[in-house]
């Protein structure tokens, strides 16, 4: 205890730290508690070399082991280290135990004090219940007194909020019997908003009480109203008001629940009389005026914009309609053009006030159309003239066949074709040309049409020539009309038809196509997986097979109608009884009459070539004339010979000789088609010799004809060769198919040929 | 007989018989010669007849047409062998021939149609057993169709097997014929008289109607019940040389005409044909359908050609036909044309025979599946061709 007080003094703080720390932990209970609050004392603790685990700095800890304790210092410490610390901790004790004392009595005297404050307190509080009860009496009788004012007030709080609203009321119904002043006011003032404001407050009112005290009051308010309607109206019908006002006025119209679509409609029924007179007298009032209208109307009512889309749609519906109907009857182009120009312009200033109705996008359909239809009129237009031409010719070369009609018909359905193409083409320039907004934006597509357009012109026409021609196939669809006229084809019209492919193939289609490449370039809106639409190759392939057709058939027509001719001639006589020949046969004469038919109808048509030397056209021409000498030879012999050498010998002769090519290309010149048609017909008469079985006279017969036609056909061909040959097969037919062939003798033959000819010319002479 | 490439003298007439093979080395188009035979009658003949009742082998009969000369029946026969044609056999006959029909279930049996001086006739005849050497053995006349009193055109057999029915045409009249080979015989079943100038020429026996019969006049196609002996329709206003029934459809006809080439038919609706080939360019004498594949047809001209058609059509309708003539057709029904030829062609036909095809392409079967033999008969030739499509 001693040692306490000189203990080291700079270890002072740190001693009196842990007492205070010993002994709060003595008042703590917890174990725990004081384990912590020591041990962060501990860690606190600046000499470093004492380590928390060192059994000699657990003196103060609840685990303290004194065995442990002791057996550790007695190791580490020397003796005087030992005794240091026994004096030293002999202090502390001494230190601690003083402290304990000290804080026993500073314990005991606390407790004292508060058994003292506790007696007076006791003391103190005696008194105070009594005055309780005081407060309780008085408060009691204080709230009965405020419940007896209250009930006495009550009555009097009523009336007042009566009176309060019975005044109000009042206040109301004087309004309303002001009402009518009012209003009257409001109209004289022009004030229609306020009156219809106040009116419509009432209006409820009136509704309920109507037929009470304010019945007066209500029928005079009514027909001040009623005047401020018609006000309103009138506001609104007048067009010299601001539109502002007029669409005010509807507003307010519509507040008093005026039935505001009547008159709307009534002025849209109005506003379409207007439209109507205009699209009958487009002088009357001009497209501005009406686009006015329109947007007037759109600020008025501004719910009646589908009405108005509907109205104009069908004004411009209607104007394009009419427009449509002028197509059906062929117009030029640049009325057409002026047409759909004043539509274009009209539709785009109505545009800008309605751009809803999709004016110009309708117009640019309706225009795509129409044009297209134009175009279509106009090719199918072309197509009627032309064919009309070509049937007009025909029915008037029936009746007198004059000597240079059918050239001048010829002439004139070329010029018709040609010609109708150019105008078209000029036609369609204008289209182009056109400079309309419009239709430069449809430029790409019309010329793709007139493209197109040529393209089906030039088909159809080549089908209608074929339906001319009667051999189109499509019999079946024309009607039955038609079909009657079909047979009766003049043969003329199938020539000219041959020509006039022949002529659109080489001139007109060249110089379409040449039109086109200079002024319609371009086009190909349409996309060209079909290739251009105007394919001046096909057509001119179109009409070449088609013209060789049509050539093909007037040959076919005009042999058929021969080898009628000639039928006639071959089955009717008895050949195998004939008798001995007088003179040339009639059929030789029928068949020069038809062939001049022919030459006549050909020569007209059909361009000539120039007339070379005579032997100058077949292939075969210089191998016949050599042979030619030797056929007669063989002729001269069989007179002899009768025997089957001889029919050996003709075949012989016939394998040395050249094939005669007989059915040669036909062009179109009137050589190679007279040619044609006479080579068919003498092939037809060589068949039906051979069919045939001849006497002797009969085989003469024949000879003659056909020596006569040798030299009266001379007169048609220049393709000698061929038709010499085809006589003399003729011959050789007749001489294998007759039982005796002995020829006339020449001198006999001679003779009936001049007879025959002197018969022609004396009938000739008597003619003129 | 005698077969190789050389000529063959027989009975004073010559035949050559020889192959152009090189013709094919030449040519590799799509239609393909394969063997190209060339036999030359020297005398002229109007008809030629597929023996059908010979099944074993190819066999046709040819006639004569000679005024002067005298007249004789060909026997002629593909050789299976190598493709070699031989003359089998080589009978007279008294009068020459316009007409000759093999009969379909004797193949020894035809008949044909003559004239003497002024008289027709139309007779059956017989093919003798060939025994010996016998050069020119007779035929056995079996009997004659006599009764006729215009001029007799045409003899028609039942085309397709046994039947003892045969049809006689004149130029007025149709005899329905009960005949009986073995016996000889042959009677007058009924008889048709054709009204107003008909001028009959021929006529063909519909395959698929014992009792239908398609005659020719001048200027219409007349059809007859063979039943009533009544025409019951009519092509009007045709100047149709041919006719010939489809062999494997109904009523499809072919008729070649002077105005129209060669036109198609169904006999339902004789409005319009189904379909037009433009023909010859002269008349068109004769058209006939291949027996196996009735798309093609073959037809022979006076302009000295035979043409090979491919004529599709489809029974049941019309419609493929609209087109036609328009630019867009692009098939060509065309498939070959055989010009080499001098003289007017009277008579062709098609044969098709599978054993043959086999025999001849005994290689290429597989690759070959269409077969077409014709024979042309003109004035003075007879040839034939094996044409085989690569199809």
């Amino acid at each position: 205890m001693a040692t306490a007080g000189g203990a080291a003094p700079l270890a002072m703080d740190e001693k009196a730290r842990r007492t205070r720390d010993l002994l709060a932990s003595f008042y703590n209970t917890d174990p725990s508690a004081a384990a912590g609050a020591a041990a962060p004392a501990s860690l606190a603790r600046p000499s470093p070399t004492a380590a928390p685990a060192s059994p000699l700095d657990s003196i103060n800890s609840t685990s303290f082991d004194p065995d442990i304790y002791m057996n550790v210092l007695v190791q580490q410490s020397n003796l005087e280290g030992l005794l240091q610390r026994h004096v030293k901790m002999a202090a502390e004790i001494k230190n601690l135990d003083t402290d304990l004392q000290m804080l026993v009595y500073e314990n005991y005297n606390k407790f004292i004090s508060a058994t003292d404050t506790i007696k007076r307190m006791k003391t103190n509080i005696v008194g105070m219940e009594a005055n309780m009860d005081q407060l309780l009496a008085k408060i009691t009788s204080v709230q009965s007194k405020s419940d007896t004012v209250n009930t006495s007030l009550f009555d009097k709080r009523e009336n007042i909020e009566k009176l309060h609203r019975t005044r109000n009321l009042l206040r109301k119904v004087q309004f309303i019997y002001d009402l009518p002043t009012r209003l009257n006011k409001c109209i004289k003032t022009e004030a229609y908003a306020d009156a219809v404001s106040f009116f419509t407050g009432v209006k409820p009112i009136f509704e309920a009480y109507g037929d009470t005290s304010f019945q007066d009051c209500k029928k005079a308010s009514e027909e001040a109203m009623d005047l401020v309607i018609q006000h309103l109206q009138a506001k609104l019908y007048s067009d010299s008001e601001p539109i502002e006002a007029r669409a005010e006025a509807v507003v307010l119209l519509k507040q008093l629940n005026f039935p505001v679509d009547n008159l709307k409609s009534n002025l849209l029924e109005k506003l379409e009389d207007c439209l109507l007179n205009f699209q009958n007298e487009p002088t009357q009032a001009s497209i501005g005026d009406i686009s006015k209208t329109f947007r007037a109307y759109l600020i008025i009512f501004p719910d009646s914009e589908r009405r108005l889309i509907e109205l104009t749609q069908a004004l411009f519906s209607n104007r394009y309609e009419s427009v449509r109907e002028n197509l059906k009857k062929r117009i030029p182009s640049t009325d057409l053009l002026a047409m759909l120009r004043s539509l274009w312009e009209d539709a785009t200033a109505i545009d800008e006030v309605i751009p809803e109705a999709a004016l110009p996008a309708f117009s640019l359909e309706t225009t795509r159309d129409i044009i297209r239809q134009h175009i279509a009129t106009v090719f199918l237009h072309l197509q009627s003239e032309i064919s009309e031409a070509l049937v007009r010719t025909h029915s008037t070369s029936n009746e007198k066949l004059e000597e240079s009609q059918l050239q001048t018909a010829m002439e004139a359905s070329k010029i018709k074709v040609s010609q109708g193409c150019i105008d078209l083409l000029q036609e369609f320039h204008h289209l182009i040309d056109g400079n309309i907004e419009l239709l430069v934006k449809l430029r790409d597509l019309i010329i793709d049409w007139v493209q197109e357009g040529f393209q089906d012109f030039f088909q159809k026409l080549d089908g209608h020539f074929h339906v001319l021609s009667g051999r189109s196939k499509k019999k079946s669809q024309e009607s039955t009309m038609d079909s009657v006229q079909i047979d009766k084809v003049p043969t003329v019209l199938v020539l000219m038809l041959a020509q006039l492919c022949v002529y659109i193939e080489q001139t007109t289609v060249p110089k379409v196509t040449e039109e086109l490449a200079s002024s319609f370039f371009g086009g190909g809106a349409r996309s060209y997986e079909y290739g251009p639409p105007f394919v001046p190759g096909e057509i001119c392939r179109l009409y070449r097979s088609s013209g060789e057709k049509f050539l093909h058939h007037y040959i076919n027509m005009k042999t058929q109608k021969i080898s009628k001719l000639l039928n006639k001639r071959f089955t009717t006589p008895v050949w195998i009884k004939h008798k001995e020949p007088r003179e040339v046969n009639m059929f030789v004469d029928l068949l020069l009459l038809e062939i001049n038919g022919v030459v006549s109808e050909v020569k007209q048509i059909l361009p000539g070539i120039v007339r070379r030397h005579r032997h100058s056209d077949s292939t075969g021409s210089t191998t016949s004339s050599r042979s030619n000498p030797m056929r007669e030879d063989m002729l001269n012999r069989s007179n002899t010979h009768r025997a089957r050498s001889q029919f050996l010998e003709n075949h012989l002769a016939k394998l040395f000789e050249q094939k005669m090519e007989i059915f040669t290309k036909v062009e179109y010149t009137q050589e190679s088609v007279i040619c044609t048609v006479l080579k068919l017909c003498l092939k037809s008469l060589q068949e039906f010799v051979r069919l045939q079985t001849f006497n002797r006279s009969g085989f003469q017969q024949i000879q003659l004809d056909m020596e006569f036609l040798k030299t009266s056909l001379k007169e048609f061909v220049d393709d000698e060769a061929a038709i010499s040959f085809l006589l003399k097969e003729v011959n050789n037919a007749a001489h294998e198919r007759c039982l005796d062939p002995i020829p006339l003798e020449p001198p006999i033959l001679d003779k009936l040929i001049n007879a025959k000819l002197a018969k022609i010319k004396e009938e000739n002479s008597n003619m003129w | 007989m005698q077969g190789g490439s050389s000529g063959i003298v027989y009975g004073g007439l010559k035949y050559q018989a020889s192959k152009q093979q090189q013709q094919r080395l030449l040519e590799p188009s799509r239609t393909t010669c394969l063997n190209l035979f060339l036999l030359s009658l020297l005398l002229q003949a109007r008809c030629i007849a597929d023996v059908r009742a010979d099944a074993g082998s190819t066999t046709f009969l040819a006639g004569t047409l000679s005024l002067k000369e005298e007249n004789e029946v060909h026997l002629i026969r593909l050789s299976p062998a190598e493709s070699e044609l031989v003359c089998d056999g080589l009978f007279y006959h008294p009068n020459e021939i316009w007409d000759l029909k093999s009969c379909p279930f004797d193949h020894r049996v035809f008949s044909t149609v003559y004239t003497s001086g002024e008289g027709y006739g139309a007779s059956v005849w017989k093919i003798p057993e060939v025994n010996g050497q016998s050069n020119s053995p007779q035929l056995e006349q079996l009997f004659e169709l006599s009764g006729h009193t215009g001029k007799t055109r045409r003899v028609v057999w039942w085309p397709l097997g046994k039947h003892d029915k045969l049809i006689s045409i004149d130029d007025r009249n149709i005899f329905l014929w009960n005949i009986d080979t073995s016996n000889k015989s042959a009677k007058v079943i009924s008889q048709g008289s054709a009204d107003m100038l008909p001028n009959l020429r021929g006529g063909a026996w519909d395959p698929h109607n014992h009792n239908s019969i398609a005659a020719i006049s001048d200027s219409s196609l007349q059809l007859w019940d063979l039943r009533s002996m009544e025409k019951s329709t009519a092509i009007e206003h045709a100047h149709i040389r041919d006719v010939d029934y489809n062999p494997k459809k109904q009523n499809i006809i072919a008729t070649a005409e002077d105005e129209f080439g060669i036109r198609l038919w169904d006999l339902r609706m004789l409005k319009h044909p189904l379909k037009d080939l433009p023909g010859h360019s002269h008349w068109t004498w004769a058209v006939r359908h291949n027996p196996e594949y009735d798309e093609l047809l073959l037809s022979a001209g006076t302009d000295s050609t035979v043409n090979l058609w491919l004529a599709k059509v489809s029974s049941d309708d019309s419609e493929s036909d609209s087109p036609s003539g328009s630019p867009n057709r692009q098939e060509e029904p065309l498939l070959n044309s055989y010009t080499d030829y001098e003289d007017s062609i009277y008579d062709c036909l098609g044969i098709s025979q599978a054993l043959l095809a086999e025999k001849m392409n005994l290689a290429r079967l597989s690759i070959l599946n269409r077969c077409c033999i014709f024979e042309k008969c003109s004035g003075k030739g007879l040839e034939l061709y094996d044409e085989v499509e690569l199809d």
